[in-house]
């Protein structure tokens, strides 16, 4: 199964890098999203439910955004292990 | 392992740090500003197959 | 030798580069896919998006299509390669080399 990092750093791809990991999720590859330096700009219902969609499908989320920690359960990491996880994935797509 | 990261325009302290990071556990990194122009496509498309990972970042 | 290239376009920042490219591995004898994603489908309105035709397998995500209001026939795409994101995971998991721009 390929590993797969999506790392989403600008806000207005935030919902794309999101869906991205998704479809990603149900063609059987595994799948770390990183959220990077911003807290997450629209947590709409449908963020929301993507988002529990992703936990549901075993897909992991991390943040460096101690806000996406707090209120939306991310799991905290900092640029450092962040990187350390990249080198460990087969690919690393950047949104 | 060796890494290409291109960089689609320059880099912030994100991207260095990240870049920076990695390098450290690979055996060669090699990155390309493409945002610079004067880009040899014929050439990078080499690149892009005889690395191991590529990354284009933001 | 790898040999599959898979180009993801999630901006409409860098047509010149996608076509720059998927030109450049076409002559080299690579297989090519372009899925245009998000902001990226709006690369399929530019007139310079017909030159992607012939050198690359062309696949469009039709829900940011119509979230941005496009229509029409776009050069290249048939019906079926109107998709979703199960082309992208699809690129993922077969292409050797897998770019985003």
């Amino acid at each position: 199964m390929k590993k797969v990092a999506v790392v989403i750093k600008d806000i207005k791809q935030q919902y794309e890098g999101l869906q991205v990991s998704l479809g990603a999720l149900l063609d059987n590859v595994e799948i770390q999203m990183f959220v990077l330096n911003h807290e997450i700009e629209n947590m709409d219902e449908a963020y929301h439910d993507n988002m529990e969609f992703l936990d549901e499908m075993e897909g992991e989320r991390f943040s460096n955004n101690s806000a996406n920690v707090e209120k939306y359960g991310f799991v905290h990491v900092t640029l450092k292990d962040t990187a350390k996880k990249l080198n460990a994935a087969d690919l690393v797509i950047p949104f | 392992m060796k890494v290409l990261h291109l960089l689609r325009s320059e880099p912030d302290e994100t991207v260095e740090r990240l870049i920076s990071v990695m390098a450290d556990d690979a055996d060669e990194t090699t990155v390309k500003p493409l945002f610079k122009g004067d880009v040899d496509w014929s050439r990078l498309v080499d690149e892009i197959f005889s690395n191991d990972k590529v990354i284009s970042w933001w | 030798m790898s040999d599959k290239l898979g180009i993801v376009a999630g901006t409409d920042k860098h047509l010149d580069w996608v076509i720059k490219l998927a030109d450049a591995a076409h002559v080299k004898g690579k297989k090519v896919e372009i899925f245009f994603t998000g902001f990226g489908v709006n690369l399929t309105q530019r007139p310079e998006f017909e030159q992607l035709v012939g050198k690359a397998n062309l696949s469009v995500c039709d829900l940011s299509f119509r979230a941005l209001g496009l229509t029409g026939d776009v050069p290249g795409v048939g019906f079926k390669d109107f998709t979703t994101q199960a082309k992208n995971a699809e690129m993922l998991n077969e292409c050797d080399r897998y770019i985003v721009f």
